[in-house]
């Protein structure tokens, strides 16, 4: 199995972006994002806190829909998934 | 005309593109990069998602407010003070129409759409915070 995780704005900064995974199956999302960004300790940081919760202003999108990070440990990832994080926006 | 790009755009041939029969007020909002001891500003976008969100933004201000047409550009890449940022004309029927959905256009982007604003400074750079820490303006669309 194949994913893509993009990472934006601080985010992106600390973990990069378009970053691949091959997760087993039966990965959760909220896994999948934590084995990708325990790479890098600041970035873990900045996305979970103390618990390994999602902070509470994390964004996370799975093929370009928002997903609620209180979900992320109930939906599966599958092939070819797209899954976003990035913080608060700030367009405009 | 709606886009996400580098290139800056020439504001009168959008206002003139605009006009059309039954029009009878353009509103303009031009967003730029203002000079708070900064540099210079870089903006990023999730640039599928941002583009398909004003499209939705556009498609819902025609029919909350009656709108005859609208156009949104928000620019990406490094941007001087002073260079547009963000660029909305909305045209309507009358100005209270024009007026209430440009203001309702430009809310609902700073809410939720997806892009980022860092400003380059002399003593480090920073990532401006967004105004919706949770991000839930725009729903799960």
């Amino acid at each position: 199995m194949s994913v893509k995780i993009r990472f934006f704005a601080r985010f992106r900064e600390l973990l990069g972006t378009d970053v691949l995974a091959t997760p087993a199956p039966g990965m959760t999302l909220s896994g999948l994002v934590k084995d990708v960004a325990g790479e890098n300790k600041e970035g873990y940081d900045a996305i979970f806190d103390e618990q390994g919760a999602f902070r509470e202003f994390v964004i996370l999108m799975r093929n370009t829909k928002r997903v609620d990070t209180a979900d992320a440990e109930k939906i599966l990832v599958t092939d070819g998934d797209e899954v976003a994080v990035f913080p608060p926006v700030a367009g405009g | 005309m709606i886009a996400i790009q580098k290139e800056d755009v020439d504001i009168g041939n959008l206002i003139n593109d605009a006009k059309q029969r039954g029009m009878g007020a353009i509103v303009l909002f031009d967003g730029i990069v203002r000079d708070d001891d900064i540099c210079e500003m870089e903006l990023e976008s999730y640039e599928e998602v941002a583009l398909r969100e004003l499209e939705q933004i556009a498609s819902d201000a025609k029919a909350k407010f009656g709108l005859l047409s609208v156009d949104i550009i928000h620019r990406i890449g490094r941007l001087a003070i002073g260079e547009n940022i963000l660029i909305i004309i909305v045209g309507a029927g009358h100005r209270k129409e024009a007026y209430e959905g440009s203001r309702y256009i430009i809310e609902t982007i700073k809410a939720g759409v997806p892009i980022w604003k860092k400003e380059l400074r002399k003593d480090g750079d920073r990532w401006v915070p967004g105004e919706h820490p949770h991000g839930c303006g725009m729903g799960k669309n």
